[in-house]
């Protein structure tokens, strides 16, 4: 049904555009990849914005889940696309910060895409189960030190799992990667459920996905990395806990073309998310699942982006946490 | 509040036109996305939500578990028609349902599968209601270990889905489990059998392998011998199910309903392997054992009532813990978070009109399930009408858009052909394709949990027996083992006494 409504949308303004002046861009839908499944944290941004997005660009937005190994198929399909506007990415922290600076053979880097804008930043949290003896970052690094404590991440070359080394390391664990064992399950949400189930010790991940286990009292809340408490999480700072270096390690949803992208296009981008961010019901949205609406120019976009990147690359080095092969 | 106050609380909330209307248009929409093959209900779902934005919390829920429940039913339909499940969820439904409708019984199994549906989705929303507190902290007893016991017991089905060789059946499942390999590893997240191509990053998709083996091989052998099928029609048959049918296959439909109500409480296992778990008890305790496989009734109402009885009881973990337990109910707990609830213990207290509400609604939309269905089953019963010579082209059709909707992929398209070309020679040689299915969907299930279970105890064994639930199904599965081998020797042995 939607698919019919969408081609026959599409028909008409493919008609229109022909007797139209051809030039101006856009004068076609959009297709936007979403390298993630549906109701991930992606899929949810992606489609929430999709609304207001759709009528700052003037033209339907063609939303698509391409999924599978951790966004790369979808990102790769974004990448082989004509860099003429009309297929663009969304792309996360995992796909386009952590897993990057990670997998040697995962077949795109970031100069494979032109980066347009950044709109959404999750601050990540670590939180332990509620019943756990464990009640602040002291009381886990300790029990790290004495070995036997894990966390689960929802894949390997995730933010999860960088997450969890990066916070180990900048807590002076030496050696984090075989000292805590890292449990990759099969997604986020099986991430919490084993932290909640006894699985694994601890996790950090985005706030938004731990939101409704801390308000349930499910999972204790250790720390947060913004540098402004987060609403809802009795937990302090990174920065409280003198560790400001880990603000860094926030996710983030954005939107990338193919690296060729003309300038004017990219600069479109930038209106239409301004455009798009200045919607009240989209912030709100979005501010319920515990997200800071925060729109970056495509510039700095591509500064905020690559930053991340070496740091996590920095560390990825460090560690010797790199895959190979 | 006492449980009458609750249910008052709950009644007002849902006590109006708009509520049932959602829950009403909910079925609908997911009935016809689950008919259309590779519109899973997960993709009728995730289209829905952003609709359901500007609603009030409670009807938007109500739409989305309509569409949930719609969507597991609807996949039926074209499993039993062209022999292509419309969702994962419904491929044990093609091993008898197909065959009966190649006999000219297709109104009969799809009455079946309906009221196999409805009956199981009353049960799991009653389990839903009464056990929900008490599934949700059994299934946080669930860790790898646990998982990796009952997913080695799981694959004891193979030997209920062999058909006559259980050789074959076993070669089929090696072959699942071979291809269930390619991809990312989970703990290395190095690449495996991918030969540098990024689309096999990800694995074989499951709905292009699914839809390549069932109905790309039917298609495949039209084409190669196309004469015996030229202007035959299939006749629908006797259309509806009687009482009489629907008491012999009752033990069936709620002993899938209760497998169903089991697998759905435990997040992470989700639909098909209920189904075919089901699917396989029935056939087990058949007095017509032979019959499982050529079109039994009794095996489309056991897989219907093992997937339908997954879908009120994924609600368990959700409304009780917090926690999705497949990628559906992933979605719908989005929906709560937009609208600024969220699920879990503390929910029961928040908000415990809303609670209450959903199972008013839940209870309500079996009913709408049962309206909804027969008067779906009426209107697509006619596809077996059609010849065969204008049918299997339109389904090649159909399934080329279905798959490549999934993902919006082509390669996956190529997967579906390079299956079906593979399903037609072991179609040929007799090798099953059900064996094949099951080692696809629980070999990576088992072989993620024992490798976090070893990740979980430093490489010692010794977690696979930490409880008495790893305990439970390892005796589950011996017991089955020696049940198997027995089998086989007494088969044998009557063989042999044939022979002299």
């Amino acid at each position: 049904m939607k698919f019919s409504k969408f081609s026959a949308l599409g028909a008409v303004v493919l008609g229109l555009a022909t007797v139209a002046s051809a030039a101006e861009y856009p004068d076609r839908p959009i297709n936007m990849i979403i390298p993630f499944g549906a109701g991930g944290a992606t899929d949810i941004s992606a489609r929430t914005i999709a609304e207001p997005l759709g009528n700052a660009v003037g033209k339907p937005l063609i939303m698509a889940n391409v999924t599978g190994a951790g966004g790369a198929t979808g990102s790769v399909a974004a990448m082989n696309a004509k860099p003429d506007g009309y297929t663009m990415v969304f792309t996360r922290v995992g796909s386009h910060s952590v897993n990057p600076a990670m997998k040697a053979t995962l077949p795109y880097t970031l100069d494979d895409f032109r980066y347009v804008t950044v709109y959404e930043i999750n601050p990540f949290a670590c939180a332990v189960a509620a019943d756990s003896d464990i009640n602040s970052m002291d009381d886990l690094v300790a029990k790290a030190r004495e070995g036997g404590v894990s966390f689960s991440s929802s894949g390997v070359g995730s933010g999860l799992h960088l997450g969890g080394v990066m916070v180990m390391d900048a807590f002076g664990i030496e050696d984090p990667v075989n000292q805590v064992t890292h449990i990759p399950m099969d997604g986020g949400g099986a991430a919490a459920t084993a932290v909640l189930a006894g699985t694994a010790t601890f996790l950090c991940t985005n706030s938004s996905a731990l939101a409704s286990f801390v308000a349930n009292g499910q999972l204790k809340p250790l720390m947060v990395t913004t540098a402004e408490p987060v609403v809802g999480f009795d937990a302090p700072t990174a920065a409280d806990l003198g560790k400001p270096e880990l603000e860094q390690l926030v996710g983030w949803t954005g939107i990338a073309g193919p690296k060729d992208l003309p300038d004017d296009i990219a600069a479109k981008w930038g209106e239409w998310m301004q455009a798009a961010a200045n919607d009240e019901e989209f912030v709100s949205r979005m501010e319920a699942v515990g997200s800071i609406i925060n729109v970056m120019s495509p510039e700095e976009a591509n500064d905020f982006i690559r930053g991340q990147y070496s740091t996590f690359k920095a560390l990825v080095d460090r560690l010797g946490m790199r895959i190979e092969g | 509040m006492n449980f009458l106050d609750n249910i008052a609380a709950g009644l007002s909330l849902v006590g109006n036109l708009e509520a049932f209307a959602a829950l009403f248009l909910g079925v609908l929409i997911g009935t016809i996305a689950g008919a259309i093959p590779g519109m899973s209900a997960t993709m009728a779902v995730a289209l829905t939500l952003p609709f359901t934005f500007s609603m009030e919390a409670i009807t938007a829920i109500l739409l989305l578990l309509g569409v949930y429940k719609g969507g597991i039913f609807g996949g039926s339909i074209p499993a039993i028609l062209i022999k292509t499940p419309g969702t994962p969820a419904s491929s044990a439904t093609v091993l008898d349902g197909y065959p009966m409708a190649e006999k000219g019984q297709a109104g009969k199994a799809l009455g079946m599968a309906l009221w196999a549906s409805c009956t199981a989705d009353l049960i799991s929303n009653l389990a839903l209601i009464l056990f929900a507190g008490w599934l949700a902290s059994f299934a946080l007893n669930f860790g790898p270990p646990e998982f990796f016991t009952l997913i080695l017991f799981s694959l004891t089905i193979i030997a209920g889905v062999s058909g006559n060789s259980l050789l074959r059946g076993a070669l089929s499942a090696m072959l699942g489990l071979l291809l269930a390999t390619v991809g990312l590893d989970l703990v290395y997240g190095t690449n495996r059998f991918t030969f540098g191509d990024p689309n096999l990053m990800g694995g074989l998709n499951f709905i292009a392998v699914l839809i390549g083996l069932f109905a790309i091989p039917e298609v495949l052998s039209m084409v190669w011998e196309p004469k015996p099928h030229v202007g035959k029609t299939r006749s629908l048959g006797k259309n509806s199910v009687t009482f009489a049918e629907y008491r012999r296959c009752f033990k069936s439909i709620v002993r899938g309903s209760f497998i169903g109500v089991f697998l759905g409480s435990i997040p992470g296992i989700g639909a098909a392997p209920a189904a075919f778990l089901s699917y396989s008890e029935a056939r087990r305790k058949s007095p017509v054992k032979e019959n499982f496989g050529k079109g039994e009734l009794e095996g489309v109402a056991a897989s219907e009532a093992g997937n339908n009885g997954v879908a009120g009881a994924t609600l368990i973990p959700l409304l009780a813990l917090g926690i999705p337990g497949d990628v559906i109910t992933a979605i719908i707990i989005g929906a709560f978070m937009v609208h600024g609830l969220q699920p879990g213990p503390m929910m029961f207290i928040l908000n415990v009109d809303i609670i209450y509400g959903l199972f008013i609604g839940l209870i309500v939309s079996s009913v709408f399930l049962l309206m909804i269905g027969s008067v779906a089953i009426r209107g697509f019963k006619y596809v077996a009408d059609i010849p065969r010579g204008v049918l299997f082209p339109g389904v090649l059709v159909l399934c080329i858009y279905g798959v490549f909707a999934v993902n919006n992929n082509i390669f996956d398209v190529g997967v579906m052909f390079v299956m079906g070309w593979v399903g037609f020679v072991m179609l040929r040689n007799d090798i099953p394709a059900a064996p094949f299915l099951i080692a696809f969907i629980l070999g990576p299930l088992l072989e993620n949990n024992f490798r976090q279970a070893m990740l979980m105890s430093g490489n010692s064994p010794d977690i696979l027996f930490r409880g008495p639930i790893t305990w439970f199904f390892w005796a589950l599965t011996l017991l089955t083992m020696v049940a198997i081998v027995r089998a086989g020797i007494r088969a044998t042995k009557d063989l042999k006494k044939k022979n002299i």
